[in-house]
């Protein structure tokens, strides 16, 4: 571990402590001294950064920017991280098996991943939202939790297939090596064999990506939320844009906050996932 | 001595775009318990198809297997993929040719020499430690418990070879396969390799069949030989009688392209001109023919058999050196 962080430059530093403090913050959040984030403060409407008692400034309505930042932290990391999760294990476990058994189940599994990665990120997304978060009586709306869990169904299925094919081509390139044969016939079972002897190479490779999927989902559900098909409430970033977006000459700031903290955070998970990408691609060259 | 290996009309085909591709035609070929065989052949002449087929290494979809395989008394072709696993590792094992990637990069020499002994053999985490140093020890590494820490990448490719050893000999098979574990070493470290394996094999009483390109390999470390040439054993016969008394062309061929120290500096080595046949589609005759400089036109035409000479030598030539029979030479 220690190894790992004197390989960091100047930006990966930056970006892994962007990226800490974001955790922290929503680790953290509820327990701040901060205004609330659902209620408004009608003494400041529209007040500018670093204003008394709001160290971001506050929307045209008053409600607290920084407090709604870190609220919203919680719902998009949140999202992020248990989409890619989901994601990223059913997407391993079918790229690796498929890969690993070859033949007419790896086609068909190669076929399927190609044609939802022929969709992009955003449509795929936008029309499984469509399609399961709309209510059959329009005038019943669809329970907030059922949304948030429809939208991480929805980038879930968005990620199965970027990781799944990663894990497919980095088993491909590992199961006709040498010492998988050689595992083999020590009489090494299938289930073993790629547990301990396939898994362990391929999991550099999925590390990587991951990072890079998180920056993907971040996105992806700010631009759902910004569609108005995501969270509609406003509690993640993606929405507090949305809310804010015909208020942006009245106050700026209230566009801006959330806006650079998604890109910052998305810059920073793309940060450490390129970096560490590169940092095992050369690994696997000195080998 | 009882058969502990036998292959009856073993047939290795692959499926490939340009048709089916015969890598081994029909071997027959009895191991005895307790010798060292070597196979002998050129690159391409399937010696390595061959002995990983023999041990059911070979799983590909587009892989067919046809004959019999007998190992210790039971027919290993008829059985089920779990119980010829059931036979790996402690009925037989298998050393590689190529040390460097014949290890596992991302796991410590320990953890890789422990998982055999551990999952086939019940040990537990302290009894496989305990008996992975004994076997470090036995490959002759120095420092074993220190070894055990190290990954591949940070060892030297006769040690990984030696640690390949270790791990094939660790739950005690009766019959080691060595696939070329010579190859892909210097030439130094080549010997020290050889040498081991000939003592592990009688210490450990093993039955060993050693596949080379390499006459010179063989002569030294073999009780019988079997020259294979297209997919199909040319020759074979105990290692002092080949090396006395070749009758195949191929053979002499190989012996006498081994370079020479009384050779004169700036001659040309000596070669067997031309190639392997087409594995997709092989002639008709004998498939040495072309490049056979005593070949005459039935060696084109008819396909020669096995032919029983004394002393367990078998050959398969038309027209076997040290015959009287007249040949004229192209």
């Amino acid at each position: 571990m220690r190894k790992l962080w004197s390989t960091f430059n100047l930006p990966t530093k930056i970006s892994v402590f962007w990226v800490s403090l974001v955790f922290f913050f929503v680790l953290t959040g509820s327990f701040l001294p901060l205004p609330n984030p659902t209620e408004y403060d009608p003494d400041a409407s529209g007040v500018g950064l670093f204003s008394a008692g709001h160290l971001l400034g506050t929307d045209i309505n008053g409600y607290d920017l920084l407090s709604n930042v870190i609220n919203g932290a919680r719902i998009s990391i949140l999202i992020a991280l248990v989409s890619v999760g989901i994601g990223g294990l059913i997407g391993s476990a079918i790229g690796i098996g498929s890969a690993y058994v070859r033949g007419k189940v790896d086609l068909a599994v190669n076929l399927f991943f190609n044609i939802l990665l022929s969709i992009p990120n955003l449509v795929l997304g936008l029309a499984l939202v469509a399609i399961l978060a709309t209510s059959v009586d329009p005038a019943i709306p669809i329970d907030p939790n059922r949304r948030v869990f429809i939208i991480i169904f929805s980038l879930t299925v968005v990620i199965i297939p970027i990781l799944g094919r990663i894990a497919r081509g980095a088993t491909l390139s590992w199961v006709n090596r040498e010492f998988i044969v050689a595992a083999r016939s020590m009489g090494m079972k299938d289930r073993h064999i790629i547990f301990k002897h396939i898994v362990p190479n391929v999991l550099p490779a999925i590390y990587a990506v991951i990072f890079l999927a998180i920056g993907v989902v971040i996105v992806a559900e700010g631009a759902l939320s910004l569609l108005g098909v995501g969270i509609i409430d406003g509690v993640s970033w993606g929405a507090m844009i949305g809310r804010v977006a015909g208020d942006f000459t009245y106050a700026p700031q209230s566009m801006y906050v959330p806006v650079i903290v998604l890109a910052l955070t998305v810059i920073a998970f793309n940060q450490i996932g390129d970096h560490l990408r590169t940092q095992l691609d050369s690994r696997e060259g000195k080998i | 001595m009882s058969s502990i290996l036998k292959l009856e009309n073993l047939k290795v085909r692959f499926a490939t775009h340009r048709g089916q591709l015969e890598a081994v035609r029909s071997v027959d070929l009895d191991i005895r318990a307790g010798t060292s065989i070597g196979i002998v052949g050129e690159s391409g002449s399937g010696k390595t198809v061959m002995s990983r087929a023999a041990m059911g290494l070979l799983t590909g979809s587009n892989v067919t297997r046809e004959g019999r395989i007998t190992f210790d008394g039971k027919i290993l072709s008829d059985m089920s993929r779990d119980e010829v696993r059931n036979e790996f590792g402690t009925g037989m094992a298998m050393i590689f040719q190529d040390p460097m990637t014949a290890l596992n990069p991302v796991r410590r020499i320990g953890s890789q020499l422990q998982e055999s002994l551990r999952v086939r053999l019940g040990m537990n985490r302290k009894e496989a430690k305990a008996r992975s140093i004994e076997l470090l020890t036995l490959v002759r590494i120095p420092e074993p418990a220190r070894m055990l820490r190290k990954f591949p990448s940070q060892l030297s490719g006769g040690m990984r070879q030696r640690i390949m050893i270790a791990i094939a000999i660790s739950c005690n098979p009766k019959l080691l396969f060595a696939d070329e574990p010579t190859t892909a070493l210097d030439v130094t470290v080549q010997a020290q390799i050889l040498e081991l394996l000939t003592d592990l094999r009688q210490k450990l009483n093993m039955t060993m069949v050693l596949v080379t390109h390499d006459l010179g390999v063989v002569a030294g470390n073999t009780d019988y030989v079997a020259v294979m040439y297209a997919g199909e054993i040319v020759e074979q016969a105990p290692t002092a009688e080949l090396f006395a008394n070749m009758k195949m062309p191929y053979t002499e061929a190989l012996f006498k392209s081994i370079p020479n120290i009384q050779m004169k500096a700036g001659s040309r080595l000596p070669v067997i001109e031309g190639r392997l046949p087409d594995p997709t589609d092989r002639p008709p005759g004998c498939g040495f023919a072309a490049r056979c400089s005593y070949a005459q036109d039935k060696c084109f035409s008819d396909h020669p058999e096995l032919e029983a000479a004394k002393d367990g030598h078998l050959y398969r030539c038309w027209f076997p050196l040290g015959d009287s029979i007249q040949r004229k030479v192209s």
